[in-house]
């Protein structure tokens, strides 16, 4: 079996992220998501730095970490400079190049996220792209989204885009030598091989749990990955 | 003819050690930066353990340091400090010159400015307090809030200034944790009605009959104690404050509204002994305190050949053992005069 | 509560702003939500404060909304914004100049790591080198848009046509500053004021002639959490950090919030018409809601410009409550008007000034 602590070193951030924890608490007393979720950033650093090798791979396979919305808040107050949030993202990125993302339902919506967030960086060079993401998708947008979508090339002209022009401006068609370039830094990175990792461990899950999951959107697995909900994962 | 010793600062430390030095024949020079000696004890009310008047302390050293042979400078720092052969040439802010034989340093400490731990609120928030203020309320018998009544629910926070990478002090300042303890039973002891919380990491009781003391707080007087660093303090628009802390023994983050919040500030090495450090060449260690030779049988010891230090200057003690530094500091000055003897 | 004691702080935490020849980079999200913010700041730097600010365009995003939900890797993301170094070194400008929060705490972040752990640094200029041949050197100033906006609020003031008051009582509008998490949580010092009593918007607003709130949950996340939004299962994680502020700021009435990160502003208006579709809650006076508005929209609308050029009509929570205590002229019949033939004249006029 691998040495997930090794492995987790690896990630620059958790060496930055973890110096030794004293179980204080002031980052679970300031953590948005402490509040809401069944969720203590405390434990989970506590757990890491035993270095244990089982409740590791448990955290990895574990709904936990995927409850923190990253704000940093736990970075500011820590008095031996940890930082949770960081280890965080460490046991995240490890959980999913390693395919154990699929074992829990917080952790497979990676893939509604690779599929949206993940697309439009590589198709359009922007983390957001939302011409036709309206509020079936989206309902807590409001009305005023259905306008803009009704109206996208408009408003946006009224605003002073440049939307899909060339040169510079809000929302600019950037060139394709820009977009390869990307396309390479992702290639000679990981980035690809992060995004094939979700889509085939995905797939994996997927075929285990009987649900159709084609390209794109509009498929059964990723329509219950976007919206399951199993109810065990708030505070009562 | 007497040996001359300068001893820098009149707190506990300083008073003890010139006390001690005239006992053993030597004339002293006893100086003090501020109008008064006495330092910290004089804003103390009641001492750990036992909760004795610290005024019975002060006066004991008052009476020490009552000799003839002892020439107390208050009002005064030092502004120039050189060797001259095998003694000592100081320059006062007086302008006055002192040859010493030898030096005692014992510039004690500073507590912790607690609005540097900005999260709580300290010079913001109304009724955020330190350790300090809440002694001069214990010495003036009146326990308030801004608005002029009692509290009714007091927290304390431990660790304010120490063990804290953020405010640049890696250390315990060891004598916290007994004072929370010690003030919390005061507050329950005052004010019946209250209700108060002692917010630590960990409960220090390391000295003799602080553990007890603890549990009696418990037993007796019904403090609650919750395993957690507070995180952060805010105010809300009645005025009360609201902590954020989690209960790590039971893993669940809290928000407490409370009337009052006490910071257990830390020590720090005084801003006297950090001039002083400048002026002279002394030594300060990684947590900025006076760097003793050796920690086992050299804590008197400094870099400086007949420059010694007494008490808090080297790092936190309480007043017993404040004292007794003192008096191990008079014994190294003692063998250093002798050496001349032959 | 005492101001002197935050006076202190803010005086400690102050930050190397530059001063001109600034390289603009977009924001993800006030591209598609705050469109009006990005252009209004533009017209702002080169129209009225005379700055020359050059936008590449084949600057790309930094990838934060991707990094920080985790889809992609960090050194990933360390190489995109290796490149986008190396763009702004490719026209000789040296001060960066992000629009959106979440970069500039990445761009701090990275910078920080680099400096920490230079073989980090080294590896990720190989990568770059590789994957695209470029070469990059470190930004001489980091400073964000609202930083820069903060650096000249008083010219600004000099050139305001409205203030921050409610005509009708003579009173400084209340308003709420919300910082975004990535401003300086991470590193207090890079942002003006700290990371406890930030002073990059209450600045503003003070020159500008409002008065800020302090209340408990000022230092409270939005709620985005990246993840947390996205995936339609986490919402109720993201709604409940925002109502949990809304609740404790309304004892103190206030008249608006300004924020300085892109997201925020979106969810602290979307969430307030959520909570009413759901609980039939309203906040604000006599539940008019709370506006919420980009510092930029602030900065515009105390310049004088008109509301829908600075794109307030694609606010849910509907801003005519603040413009009415302004005292701020502005037509309601045009305020979905899109491309009609007068507009686009007065569009042209804003635009090019």
């Amino acid at each position: 079996m691998e040495n997930y602590y090794d492995l987790l070193m690896q990630d620059i951030r958790f060496e930055e992220g973890l110096n030794a924890c004293m179980n204080c608490g002031v980052c679970t007393a300031i953590c948005p998501a402490a509040e809401f979720y069944n969720y203590d950033p405390r434990k989970i650093v506590d757990i890491v730095q035993t270095k244990n090798n089982d409740q590791i791979l448990d955290l990895l396979k574990s709904e936990e970490i995927w409850y923190c919305g990253e704000c940093m808040s736990c970075k500011t107050r820590c008095p031996r400079g940890n930082a949770p949030g960081l280890i965080i993202m460490a046991l995240r990125s490890l959980s999913q190049d390693l395919g154990y993302f699929v074992e829990s339902e917080k952790g497979r919506q990676q893939l509604a996220i690779k599929r949206t967030v993940g697309e439009w960086i590589l198709k359009y060079g922007y983390c957001l792209y939302l011409e036709g993401v309206g509020t079936s998708l989206h309902p807590e947008q409001g009305p005023v989204w259905d306008w803009v979508q009704d109206n996208w090339k408009q408003v946006f002209k009224r605003l002073g885009a440049n939307y899909q022009g060339d040169g510079p401006g809000i929302l600019r068609r950037i060139p394709q030598e820009a977009m390869d370039e990307i396309r390479e830094i992702f290639e000679v990175t990981g980035g690809m091989s992060r995004f094939q990792k979700i889509e085939e461990f995905s797939k994996k899950k997927a075929e285990e749990l009987n649900m159709k999951l084609d390209d794109g959107i509009d498929n059964e697995y990723f329509r219950h990955i976007y919206k399951a909900d199993n109810k065990t994962h708030t505070r009562s | 003819m007497s040996k001359h010793v300068v001893v820098i600062g009149a707190g506990v430390a300083g008073m003890e050690a010139a006390g001690r030095l005239a006992k053993s024949g030597y004339d002293v020079t006893l100086l003090e930066k501020e109008s008064t000696a006495g330092g910290h004890i004089n804003d103390w009310y009641k001492l750990f353990p036992d909760r004795r008047n610290s005024s019975e302390v002060k006066e004991y050293l008052e009476d020490l340091a009552s000799s003839e042979k002892i020439k107390i400078l208050t009002g005064t720092t030092i502004e120039k400090f050189n060797m001259k052969g095998s003694s000592y040439l100081l320059m006062t802010s007086s302008g006055e010159n002192l040859h010493a034989d030898a030096v005692i340093v014992a510039t004690g400490f500073d507590l912790f400015k607690s609005s540097r731990k900005e999260e709580y609120g300290y010079g913001i928030y109304d009724n955020v307090i330190t350790s300090a203020d809440l002694e001069a309320m214990f010495r003036k018998g009146r326990i308030i809030i801004k608005n002029g009544s009692a509290p009714k629910t007091i927290g304390i926070v431990h660790c304010v200034g120490s063990r804290d990478e953020k405010v640049g002090n890696l250390y315990c300042s060891k004598l916290c944790c007994v004072t929370a303890v010690k003030q919390a039973i005061e507050i329950r002891e005052q004010l019946p009605e209250s209700n108060v919380f002692c917010f630590y990491m960990d409960m220090r009781m390391g000295g003799a009959h602080y553990e007890e003391l603890y549990r009696e707080a418990q037993e007796k007087w019904g403090v609650n104690f919750i395993r957690g660093k507070v995180s952060e303090a805010s105010e809300n628009i009645d005025g009360k404050l609201i902590v954020k802390v989690e209960d790590t023994l039971a893993g669940r983050p809290l928000k407490i509204e409370i009337d009052m919040l006490v910071l257990m500030a830390g020590m720090e090495i005084s801003e006297g002994g950090r001039r002083l450090a400048e002026i002279t060449g002394l030594n300060t260690g990684e947590n900025r305190f006076f760097a003793s030779t050796d920690h086992h049988f050299g804590s008197n010891i400094s870099n400086l050949e007949g420059v010694f230090y007494a008490g808090t200057c080297t790092a936190p003690m309480n007043v017993t053992e404040t004292i007794s530094h003192a008096r191990a500091a008079v014994m190294e000055v003692q063998d250093y005069l002798k050496k001349d003897i032959v | 509560m005492n101001i002197e004691g935050k006076k202190v702080i803010w005086k400690d935490y102050q930050k190397e702003i530059a001063d001109d020849k600034f390289y603009y980079v977009r924001s993800c999200v006030r591209q598609n939500f705050f469109p009006g913010s990005e252009t209004a700041f533009l017209k702002i730097m080169r129209d009225v404060l005379g700055k020359d600010v050059y936008e590449h365009p084949c600057h790309t995003t930094c990838t934060g909304i991707g990094y920080h939900s985790d889809i992609v890797p960090v050194e990933t993301t360390m190489t995109v914004v290796a490149r986008q170094f190396a763009l702004m070194n490719e026209v000789g400008y040296e001060n960066l100049l992000p629009s959106c929060i979440t970069s500039f705490g990445l761009y701090t972040e990275i910078l920080d790591t680099w400096h920490h752990f230079p073989a980090v640094e080294e590896k990720i200029r190989i990568q770059l080198k590789k994957a695209t041949g470029r070469e990059f050197t470190i930004p001489k100033n980091l400073a964000h848009a609202s930083d820069v906006i903060y650096k000249f609020r008083k010219d600004i003031a000099l050139k305001a046509k409205y203030k921050l008051i409610n005509k009708n009582t003579g009173e400084p509008l209340k308003v709420v500053d919300h910082i975004g998490c990535h401003y300086s949580k991470m590193f207090p010092s890079k942002g003006v004021g700290g990371a406890e009593y930030p002073y990059v918007l209450t600045g503003m607003i003070e020159e500008w002639g409002g008065k800020i709130i302090d209340y408990p949950e000022r230092r409270h996340c939005c709620g985005f959490g990246f993840r947390q939004y996205l995936v339609q299962a986490n919402r109720g994680f993201s709604i409940a950090c925002s109502k949990e502020k809304f609740e404790s700021m309304q004892p103190y009435k206030p008249d608006m919030i300004i924020t300085n990160c892109p997201g925020c502003p979106m969810f602290l208006d979307r969430w307030q018409y959520v909570i009413n579709e759901m609980e039939g809650k309203r906040y604000g006076k006599n539940g008019e809601g709370i506006p919420v508005f980009t510092f930029e929209e602030v900065a515009g609308l105390v310049l004088g410009y008109d509301p829908w050029d600075l794109g307030l009509q694609m606010h849910q929570t509907d801003c005519e409550p603040v413009l009415e205590k302004m005292g701020i002229e502005y037509s309601h019949e045009d305020k979905f008007q899109l491309t009609a033939d007068n507009k686009s004249e007065l569009l042209r006029s804003f635009i090019n000034g």
